[in-house]
């Protein structure tokens, strides 16, 4: 039977690169899902949660438990929002045990997008095209929260076309972190340009990973110091190797 | 110690700039984080073994009164004085009286964060006790006078170079530049302290309620030293250091040095308990143990509880991405990286601290090495939490939370609005697509650049079939 | 009130125990079993676990036959590092033949220009390669600190698993704990100065291992 995935986009690639969006409904199309995208959805409340404000968190929690509820699956192109959903919103209502039960179902049926594909719908190769030397970012909410890690590497290997370097420290914050990144803008910068060290480092034309938080970050650094060349993209864009220009 | 941990961001800037600082902090991430990650596989069952840590700390401390009393009842049944402290204060009158009841004129000192927590050697100098600190690196602090930077490794932060200039001045004695030759030189210079200092002064990693102990692990043989020499020990610790049985300390001990310096056990661990017996050659007449709330008992029973279960590591500092940039000193007082992130709010006064609840990405790099599984990150949003309540966020940054939460709440006027944001950002973006400075969000452009996006939405291009 | 009665007061106060009487029974109940945690799986061959193990944290160690070849291998020890031959040792050693062996060794707790110190030990750990020292009148804890020479005579048949069993062996032969117990785990070490180990730091430069059964 088909799995009837509902999908999240995320706020930030509602915003900032829709192109990930498309792959990311490609690449789940491709494994065989009924893809349906809920109209009104917008931000999973990560922001206001980690600023303290849980009233807020919780109310955008129930916005998205009504939207997404139904569907056999949710997925995310995201580790740090999938994260918000299945960790987050269960500890959110902790004090309402109907509702925690639903969450924590909702949780049970919510997947970062590499993990969805690896594990549940077992996509045996992934439909790009993609050609280049890569190397790979561990997303701190991912990796830690999801387990994400195999993952990505397991897909981006049925590529005949892509070569992964890994770099040192591939799994060390970017110092993105949400409003971190400008609040502490100073020190979110040197961490970024540890990381870019790291991926000049690797040797590889393209950076990749699965957070689009931190790959404008990492971006916005190797931009910033001059390096026009290597390629930030997320995964999804390289699984599905969408056209760059079709989409925007 | 004073709290300076309102003047966080502008030490960023400072630590950041810091060349010699950077350069030691890089040797500390490589010694500490490799040293760490080569030994804790070691363990046959780490999982379950972080679980079994995390759930003796959780006994304690959910009965924390009744194991306090146990502790209290065995000691004092083997011979030592126990003390109750609320403040650092309080410490150092009562250890200020021990040194005077004694007739204590020098005291020589293993390391101790909790007397450090009390700022104790200005106190004690001040009622006429010299003390000397013995362990490697508090001395050196204690000549430079500074404070630590780091619980484990407290002068991480200055090379050999600087020691080597430091001893030369100090203890005018030709300039060494080995290491080596620097630790024999500590060493030749500490000896006659040890045996001629009266008081020993300790912390106490561990208190035993089975035995009454206090237990000290070292590894320069420092600790073992002024608790055996001198004629009377007073050893300091914090009231939430209970362990119930020599089996649950086995388990700690497991993790303890594997988590703090990449060694699977410590060169000593010392369980002392009670004092000297009259036949015996050796070891104190008096054995004092002082036991300091300053702040601790108010965390029992609330949301912040788990913080308590810390040993004092260090694993979370040494894989901290912000702790690895900036060191130890910018945090601002006693306890740095995570841990101290959520310390100093907590026994210092949550206002007193504005940045360091807030001065964390989440990546959860400390959560993921913490021996006794505290939740370090949800610790530090708890922090947030109560800012937010104590109206302790900018007018700005509350306006912008409220302002987002009710767009999200809002699809409609949510589309209009990042419609409009993905068109401007497009626009300011210009031909190479990338913005170089963007008014209010200059945190992110003084050091980056902002990739410009699409100038569409998803939404509006999944709504008008745009689909790829 | 006095500082005391404050702060259990608080906990007390936050923890809201109403039943007291369980708690301590509780409390009682895990002391008497002592429960161990997860322990390290049983080495094969202590003697070689404990041995490998003590190498590792930088330990010396020689076997020998007879207790009595002692002074002969620590003799032979001391010369090739060009040691000082002269020290102490606990009485229980006293009795053999150092002298003979171009040995000066006296029978008392250690002071502090004592070249040499040695020691036997209460039992020894095989899973960290650590000894374990009870304090007392026949078993001075100086004589393991103070010289930069430490000699463990380790008896192979008292080489335990895991530090619970030590643990274990100390309640069945004493009757409470000593004032100090010690666990010896190498020579003594420091690494503050750039993160670089540094053998000898307070304590012992070297520590050397003597198996040898009693």
């Amino acid at each position: 039977m088909q799995m009837r995935v509902g999908f999240f986009v995320t706020c930030l690639v509602d915003t900032m690169r829709p192109r990930i969006g498309f792959a990311a409904i490609r690449l789940l199309e491709t494994a065989g899902c009924e893809v349906v995208v809920p109209a009104r959805q917008t931000c999973c409340g990560q922001p206001g949660f980690n600023s303290g404000d849980r009233k807020s968190a919780r109310t955008m929690a129930l916005k998205f438990l009504a939207e997404f509820e139904a569907f056999d699956y949710v997925v995310l192109p995201s580790g740090s929002c999938a994260g918000m959903i299945r960790v987050h919103y269960p500890d959110l209502f902790r004090d309402d045990p109907a509702l925690h039960q639903r969450f924590a179902a909702l949780a049970q049926r919510t997947h970062e997008l590499t993990d969805f594909l690896v594990n549940v719908a077992r996509l045996g190769k992934a439909p790009g095209n993609f050609r280049g030397t890569l190397t790979y970012h561990d997303s701190c909410s991912g990796l830690r929260e999801l387990d994400v890690y195999k993952q990505p590497r397991a897909l981006l290997a049925t590529m005949p076309g892509v070569t992964l370097n890994e770099m040192v420290e591939s799994t060390t914050c970017c110092g993105f972190g949400g409003t971190f990144s400008v609040k502490y803008g100073e020190l979110s910068t040197r961490m970024a340009d540890n990381k870019c060290k790291h991926i000049t480092e690797a040797h590889a034309n393209t950076i990749v990973g699965g957070d689009l938080g931190c790959l404008l970050n990492i971006e916005g650094r190797l931009r910033r110091k001059g390096d026009h060349r290597t390629r930030v993209l997320h995964v999804a864009e390289v699984l599905a190797d969408v056209e760059p220009d079709a989409t925007g | 110690m004073k709290n300076t941990s309102v003047d966080f961001k502008n030490q960023v800037t400072i630590k950041l700039a810091d060349a010699k600082l950077q350069d030691a902090l890089s040797r500390l991430q490589s010694r500490f984080v490799e040293g760490r990650s080569a030994v804790i596989s070691e363990i046959h069952d780490l999982q379950e073994t972080r679980d079994a840590a995390a759930g003796i700390r959780d006994r304690v401390l959910n009965d924390l009164e009744h194991w306090l009393l146990q502790f209290e009842q065995q000691a004092t049944a083997r011979g030592a004085i126990v003390h109750w402290a609320e403040s650092g204060e309080d410490v150092n009158r009562i250890v200020a009286g021990i040194a005077a009841q004694h007739g204590v004129k020098t005291a020589s000192k293993s390391k101790s964060m909790v007397s450090e927590e009390c700022g104790l050697n200005d106190a004690l100098e001040q009622a006429g006790v010299k003390v000397m600190e013995t362990d490697l690196g508090e001395y050196i602090l204690q000549l430079a006078h500074e404070a630590p930077s780091h619980i484990v490794a407290p002068v991480v932060h200055k090379n050999k170079e600087e020691i080597s200039d430091l001893f030369a001045e100090k203890h005018q004695l030709p300039r060494k530049t080995g290491i080596a030759e620097l630790c024999r030189e500590a060493r030749e210079v500490l000896r006659p302290a040890f045996l001629n200092a009266e008081m020993g002064i300790s912390g106490g990693n561990f208190l035993v309620a089975e035995t009454g102990s206090v237990l000290i692990v070292t590894n320069e043989g420092n600790g073992r030293l002024v608790t055996t020499l001198p004629r009377v020990h007073v050893a300091i610790t914090g009231i939430e250091k209970v362990v119930p049985t020599l089996e649950d300390v086995s388990t700690l001990l497991r993790l303890l040095p594997r988590s703090a310096t990449g060694q699977s056990i410590t060169n000593y661990v010392s369980v002392l308990t009670g004092n000297k017996a009259k036949e015996d050659h050796e070891g104190p007449e008096h054995f004092h143990i002082i036991l300091l709330d300053n702040g601790r008992s108010k965390l029992i029973g609330g949301e912040m509880q788990e913080m308590l279960r810390c040993i004092r590591c260090g694993a979370c500092m040494n894989h901290c991405p912000v702790y690895q940039n900036i060191g130890g000193h910018a945090y601002g007082w006693v306890y740095p990286g995570p841990m101290g992130s959520i310390l100093t709010p907590l026994l210092g006064g949550i206002e007193k601290s504005p940045d360091l609840p807030n001065a964390s990405t989440f990546c959860g790099a400390c959560s993921a090495v913490c021996p006794v599984k505290i939740p370090l990150p949800d610790l530090l949003r708890k922090l947030r939490v109560k800012q937010l309540e104590n109206g302790m966020k900018s007018r700005q940054e509350t306006f912008m939370l409220r302002a987002w939460a009710w767009l999200s709440l809002h699809p409609a006027i949510y589309a209009l609005a990042t419609r409009a944001t993905a068109r401007l950002l497009r626009l300011l973006g210009g031909r190479d697509k990338l913005l170089h400075i963007l008014p209010g969000a200059s945190g992110w452009t003084d050091g980056r650049d902002l990739p410009a996006p699409a100038g569409q939405t998803f939404r509006e291009m999944y709504q008008q079939g745009k689909r790829k | 009130m006095n500082a005391r009665d404050k702060i259990l007061g608080r906990i007390r106060d936050a923890q809201n125990h109403a039943r007291a009487g369980n708690q301590m029974d509780a409390i009682a109940s895990h002391l008497e079993q002592h429960p161990r945690g997860p322990l390290p799986p049983p080495p094969d061959d202590l003697v070689a676990c404990f041995s490998e193990r003590a190498l590792k944290l930088s330990s010396d160690v020689l076997k020998a036959d007879h207790l009595a070849e002692v002074p002969q291998l620590l003799a032979r020890y001391l010369n090739e590092r060009q040691l000082p031959m002269r020290g102490v040792c606990w009485p229980s050693l006293a009795g053999l033949q150092w002298g003979a062996a171009g040995l000066e060794m006296q029978s008392r707790p250690a002071r502090d220009d004592d070249p040499v110190g040695v020691t036997g030990a209460f039992c020894a750990i095989a899973e960290t390669g650590t000894l374990m020292m009870l304090s007392g009148v026949e078993t001075p804890a100086t004589t393991s600190l103070l010289p930069e020479t430490h000699v463990a005579v380790v008896n192979p048949g008292r080489i335990v698993a895991t530090m619970e069993e030590a643990w274990d062996q100390m309640r069945k032969e004493c009757e409470q704990p000593p004032r100090a117990v010690n666990f010896i785990s190498g020579p003594s070490r420091t690494a503050d100065i750039e993160q670089t180990v540094t053998l000898g730091a307070h304590g012992p430069y070297r520590v050397l291992l003597i198996l040898a059964p009693l």
